[in-house]
């Protein structure tokens, strides 16, 4: 299952809000957009049709508020977030496929991206281990070389 | 194919690598049947979504993760086929070694009076809670044994719960600031705190080096082989001796009995060659036969093995087999230190514990040990352990793992669960594995006194974080649920009378002389403490017992 161009540039740009990026890494940097992307093509290929379902539908929630110009990603932050924490909540503007669907649908993409994010980096989503380097973390699974 | 041995041990987890190690020292010949394979190092992935601590997509142990689901009956009567790596499927570990390859390494004996619980409390309606036909002090030379021969660090002077004679073989893993900063707020409370015993070399022991204190211990294995088990132990001794056959990716579909009961073998499955795709029906005779393979299919196999005699199931003459199914309710205290108390990431991270609270508890039934937690994997305390009224994405969210994944911390215990015989594993009348075999269907839940005596324990968790300093302190209810997980017990419980259980005080399947049971299985109760030692020192006596006897 591919996704079309405006749901890869959706998927991005809702990334992007769930781990912005400050003075550490975002979730884009980190390279978690990846991660979500092989879940989709392997782990969660179960999932995918409602999660690809749920960006185009994030399309049609930022049209019916902002005007016909817009997509998801063309709306400033706080726009964005707005409509984030409409979904998260189970107020979408648009028809979804069940009543609590687009909150279900936002949960299940946050979880995603954030596993990614503070997974190992050989998961994809963590490059360079950049959350762990926030966080201060190491798994320093490698034993220190002894002085000869 | 068919072979001819002493003795057949299915299942070479921590008690299976045990019973071969001292029967094959002591002169028999040995058959060592694991489902599994024996994992190197780095066979078994630092994968952080996929693990024994966190297995959202998989595990990193289990050799295969179709063919063998097992029925999950919800609390509604919903039937769900369950794999491996979902937490309703009560994983332990299929590998050389069972769950001891990535476990937390607790090494607790339990309490003289967790042997005693009905005489102590009496029996709750609706339970099945019952003595023990043993007693600690029956247990306590092999304690000790398991001790020196696993290799256990710990404090001597500190563990007073249970009597014991002679001192740990390592001196115990060293304080964290913030287990220091707990052990002061205990002291204020006037409970007395100890550091956990753990089966990790704290030093070089038995020709292995130390452990390297990592961030990622629990739910892996260990980069230095510090992980103390069976597995790095009595079973490189049991191969040693040239008298053990480990035979790997060894299903086992059952115990063959005669018309008068005896065990003849065992019938199983297993590739022609290690590595082939290829399955072959095998059957191999012993003078003896172990069924090591946890609660869930320990019990699996003795129903499995039904015979015109015991047609309900091997050992199951008085409807015990695979009830009473436990585990550990683990009520949990979180909060954030003060930012003057260090955190520190250093491995393995359970320092400090109190078995202030086992027993003796106003109002509730028995009661659980209290400790730290390990070093948190980062998504597990994204996961877990975030204040409650954190959003849950966007920078609020970033900021506060960034703040407080250096401040949390939590106090976490295994409470000892009442059991119920309503709680149990049965064959499923439907779903078959991969040898068209009937997988195990698991049903019931706790019982209420339970749930009771983990809300008591949750108060506990929190006044201690509270005494300590804590700046927020939160928990969350629990709830009725099954419960077995890597802590699973019960299910061939042992008793005096044949009457009122699956097996004798040493093992022994009633009514079948030469037929034993080693694991979990046996625990009429399951302690307020991690089982991990009590099932080692059990598998000594059952070994000792198997030479003197057969």
């Amino acid at each position: 299952m591919s996704l079309t161009p405006s749901q890869l540039t959706a998927l991005r740009a809702l990334l992007d809000r769930v781990i912005p990026a400050d003075d550490f890494p975002g979730a884009l940097a980190a390279g978690t957009d990846n991660y979500v992307l092989r879940q989709l093509a392997t782990d969660c290929a179960e999932e995918a049709s409602f999660l690809l379902l749920g960006l185009t539908q994030l399309d049609a929630e930022a049209l019916a508020r902002h005007g016909p110009d817009q997509t998801f990603a063309t709306l400033l932050s706080p726009q964005q977030d707005a409509l984030l924490a409409d979904l998260a909540a189970a107020r979408p503007a648009t028809a979804w496929p069940a009543p609590r669907a687009a909150s279900t649908w936002f949960h299940r993409l946050v979880d995603l991206a954030q596993e990614g994010f503070y997974a190992d980096p050989a998961n994809g989503g963590n490059h360079d281990a950049a959350s762990w380097r926030m966080l201060g973390y190491e798994p320093g699974t490698t034993p220190k070389p002894t002085a000869p | 194919m068919t072979t001819h041995h002493d003795v057949i041990i299915v299942g070479a987890g921590l008690a299976g690598g045990i019973l071969a190690g001292v029967l094959a020292e002591g002169g028999r010949s040995v058959l060592l049947l694991e489902r599994g394979r024996a994992l190197a190092y780095s066979e078994i992935p630092g994968d952080h979504l996929r693990n024994h601590r966190l297995s959202l997509y998989g595990d990193n142990t289990t050799p295969e993760s179709h063919g063998h689901p097992r029925v999950f009956v919800d609390p509604a009567g919903g039937e769900h086929s369950v794999l491996p790596h979902d937490s309703r499927y009560q994983l332990n570990a299929f590998t050389v070694g069972g769950g001891a390859r990535v476990w937390g390494m607790q090494a607790w004996r339990f309490h003289p009076d967790d042997f005693r619980m009905a005489t102590r409390y009496g029996v709750p309606a609706g339970s099945s809670l019952a003595d023990w036909p043993i007693g600690y002090a029956d247990l306590e030379p092999f304690y000790e044994r398991a001790e020196h021969e696993i290799g256990v660090a710990g404090d001597h002077s500190g563990t007073t719960h249970a009597p014991r004679t002679r001192d740990f073989p390592l001196p115990p893993v060293s304080r964290s600031p913030s287990a220091e900063w707990l052990a002061r707020g205990a002291d204020r409370l006037g409970w007395r705190t100890v550091t956990p015993p753990l089966a990790v070399n704290t030093r070089p022991y038995q020709s292995r080096g130390a452990c390297i204190q990592c961030a990622q211990c629990i739910g892996f294995a260990c980069p230095t082989d510090a992980k103390n088990g069976s597995h790095n132990t009595l079973l490189p001794r049991a191969l040693a001796t040239g008298r053990c056959t480990l035979v790997t990716r060894a299903h086992a579909s059952r115990v063959l009995t005669d018309t008068t009961g005896r065990a003849v073998g065992v019938e199983y499955f297993a590739p022609t060659t290690v590595d082939s795709a290829t399955v072959e029906r095998r059957t191999a005779h012993a003078h003896t036969v172990i069924v090591s393979s946890g609660a869930i299919e320990s019990a699996r196999l003795l129903q499995l093995s039904a015979s015109p005699l015991q047609p309900h199931g091997l050992g199951n003459h008085s409807d015990h087999l695979g009830r009473h199914v436990q585990g550990h309710d683990y009520p949990i205290a979180y909060g954030l230190l003060p930012p003057d108390v260090e955190q520190s990431f250093l491995g393995p991270g359970v320092s400090v514990a109190t078995t202030h609270f086992n027993h003796g508890n106003p109002g509730v039934i028995g009661g659980a040990m209290l400790a730290n937690d390990f070093v948190k994997l980062p998504l597990i305390f994204w996961r877990q352990s975030l204040p409650p009224d954190t959003p849950r994405w966007g920078l609020a969210n970033k900021r506060a793992m960034r703040d407080d994944f250096r401040r949390g911390i939590d106090v976490r215990g295994p409470v000892q669960e009442i059991p119920s015989p309503a709680s149990r594993v049965t064959l499923d009348p439907s779903v078959r594995d991969t040898f068209g075999l009937p997988v195990a269907r698991l049903s019931g839940t706790t019982h209420p006194e339970t749930v009771r005596t983990a809300a008591f324990m949750r108060a506990r968790a929190e006044e201690w974080l509270r005494a300590s300093g804590a700046d927020r302190i939160w928990s969350w209810p629990g709830e009725k649920k099954f419960s077995a997980g890597q802590h699973q017990a019960g299910t061939c419980r042992m008793s005096a009378d044949p009457r009122d259980g699956v097996t004798d005080p040493f093992g022994r399947v009633h009514g079948h002389d030469n037929l034993f049971v080693c694991d979990g299985s046996l625990h009429v109760t399951n302690g307020g403490f991690n089982p991990a030692l009590t099932i080692m020192a059990l598998a000594f006596r059952t070994a000792e017992h198997i030479l003197a006897d057969q």
